[in-house]
């Protein structure tokens, strides 16, 4: 017999409807229904599409994932769900629907900081990533490095100051013509090209521990226009490839800087860039270069999911913490704030 | 029958609890932006008066609109969330229909309006009917200016009820016999009586009903003007 918790988590702060079953780290199903598609035409997430996408999808997957992990709603020890930080009105969906749910179902109510739900993502896969832990967050509306000195004790080292790296991943993508979302989009084109054909700025290399963007993106927009004009335009893999490598570069320097000053012995990440192939690979070099041991979830986990909520949810459970009943979202909200 | 009924479409929101269309308890606010807070307090507080537990329930009525989305989903979600925990039906209800019911007496035409931002509200005309109210036209997001020219369209003497308060003076005035009346928000304990009448007649919405009313298409602005809509490398897009 377990004593873990068997938690229903819900997840709709952004594009992704996400809804799982998780026992304890224990994932027992997990079912997601992307918007990617909705979004695409846009070049971008679109908050109102999200919001209305979100009021479909999630009652069908509530079902869908109770049944394929053979659970019943009595069975369940607690209803965990996205509180922010998120778009208002997608993380509204979740939140309501959860909390109506934790209440006719007379069990207890935990609303979880999309942060901590990919801070714990690893975990699900890997019993050996546990605190202290540098993780990297990198998506398309986040990104930022956390010192994890043990669960529940989160410390923001640095973040971006402009762009999020997805975001900026997009807008490149969305200027080159790549189609969305731009990640994966710059991930296939850069396949065959030189990573440093082309060097592109990395910034802030004064601030160890943050990020920002917006000069690697006015860098590439100029200089290919100014090729363009003078008919010279370098190839496209060259160019996605250097990006990439310019991304990948800041993302990957700053994450050793803050495992340096923490001395961590563990790094993780989470957010759909590290499912970008030249980060991961880049991230496993460097990690083994200094016998650091890295935890980076499969893609799968490392996008939205409602698994990654749920599985905070165990540890608030665990320690006794509910939400109450008069709680709204928190669509601003920090992790350590 | 005993329903819980979820109105969140107006800058008011309200639960009841009825059986029968006989109201139980209720509960009401008004805050625009409080929909979430006050929800599941709200229905706790009318389980705890009525002495009812949530497998009591047959019935769950909710309000689709027309009004703001953000608050209608929070209704909507709500009501999804305990029908799914106790395994019953849903109604679905209109604000417009819910405000007309309420109105309803003597011979007018009744325009609800609802504020649906940007300038503008959703209306249709109700006639009053033995027992009820028939909606008599289309239901239209129109500008003051708009509403204006549906009401003076009809002959019949207007009784306009919902937010008028929030539109100018001037939209009313020397409108042939045009009286301004009650109820300013729609409110759950009307929803009891639809509800009662559509379960009769098991007249439950399916799945794709319960969404709220959109009248218009999403707001898709992205803020990306600073980048140009063409690629440099033409056919380049996967
Ligand atoms: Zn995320």
């Amino acid at each position: 017999m377990t004593t873990e918790p068997l938690i229903l988590g819900i997840e709709t702060s952004c594009d992704e409807t996400g809804v799982a079953v998780v026992e304890g780290f224990g994932v027992r199903s997990s079912v997601l229904s992307s918007q990617t598609e909705a979004h695409a035409r846009f070049g971008g997430v679109v908050p109102e599409v999200a919001a209305r996408a979100h009021v479909e999808a999630l009652r069908p997957l509530v079902h869908l994932a109770l049944a394929r992990a053979g659970v019943h709603s009595d069975d369940l020890d607690g209803i965990a769900v996205t509180q922010g930080p998120g778009l208002a009105g997608a993380l509204m969906v979740g939140f309501s629907f959860a909390k109506a749910l934790a209440w006719s179902l007379g069990k207890p109510f935990i609303g979880i900081d999309h942060m901590e739900g990919h801070l714990v993502a690893p975990r699900l896969e890997d019993a050996d990533y546990a605190p202290p832990a540098i993780v990297l967050l990198a998506s398309g509306g986040h990104s930022q490095i956390v010192h994890v000195r043990a669960w529940g004790d989160y410390e923001v080292l640095g973040e971006t100051i402009d762009d999020a790296a997805g975001e900026a991943f997009d807008k490149l993508a969305r200027f080159m013509g790549l189609g969305y979302p731009g990640g994966p989009a710059i991930d296939v084109a850069s396949d065959g090209g030189d990573p440093d054909a082309i060097r592109y700025p990395r910034a802030l290399r004064d601030r160890p521990f943050d990020f920002s963007f917006s000069g690697l993106k006015t860098s590439v927009v100029t200089s290919l226009q100014k090729a363009k004009e003078a008919g010279d335009v370098p190839p496209l893999p060259d160019v996605a490839a250097s990006i990439q490598e310019a991304i990948v570069d800041v993302l990957v320097d700053k994450t050793f800087n803050a495992v340096e000053h923490t001395g961590a012995g563990a790094v993780a990440g989470g957010g759909g860039v590290l499912a970008n192939r030249r980060l991961r690979a880049r991230l496993d070099e460097e990690a083994a270069a200094r016998g650091v041991d890295l935890h980076l979830p499969t893609p799968a986990l490392c996008t939205d999911n409602g698994a990654m909520i749920a599985g905070a949810a165990t540890i608030h459970l665990r320690a006794g913490r509910t939400t109450e009943w008069h709680a709204d979202v928190r669509p601003g909200q920090r992790l350590d704030g | 029958m005993k329903a819980l009924a979820i109105e969140t479409a107006t800058a008011a929101s309200s639960v009841a609890l009825g059986e029968d269309g006989e109201v139980a308890a209720m509960a009401l606010r008004v805050d625009r932006r409080g929909h979430v807070e006050f929800l599941v307090p709200a229905i706790d507080f009318c389980f705890t008066r009525a002495g009812w537990t949530p497998d009591d329930l047959d019935l769950v009525a909710v309000d689709v609109g027309p009004g703001p989305f953000t608050g209608i989903r929070a209704g909507i979600s709500a009501a999804q969330g305990i029908a799914a925990a106790v395994g019953v039906p849903i109604v679905t209800t209109s604000s417009l229909t819910v405000l007309a019911l309420r109105a309803a007496t003597g011979h007018r035409q009744i325009w609800p309006v609802v504020d649906v931002r940007r300038g503008e509200v959703a209306t249709a005309p109700f006639r009053p009917v033995p027992g009820g109210v028939v909606r008599d036209g289309a239901t239209e997001v129109v500008t003051p200016g708009g509403l204006r020219a549906l009401i003076d369209s009809r002959p019949t003497e207007a009784l306009v009820v919902g937010d008028w308060r929030a539109l100018p003076d001037s939209v009313f005035s020397g409108i042939h016999g045009t009286k301004m009346g009650r109820p300013r928000y729609p409110a759950a304990d009307v929803m009891l009586e639809i509800a009662a009448m559509r379960a009769q007649q098991q007249d439950f919405a399916t799945p794709e009903e319960v969404r709220p009313l959109y009248l218009r298409e999403p707001d898709t602005a992205i803020n990306w003007s600073d980048f140009r809509e063409e690629g440099m490398w033409p056919g380049a897009a996967s």
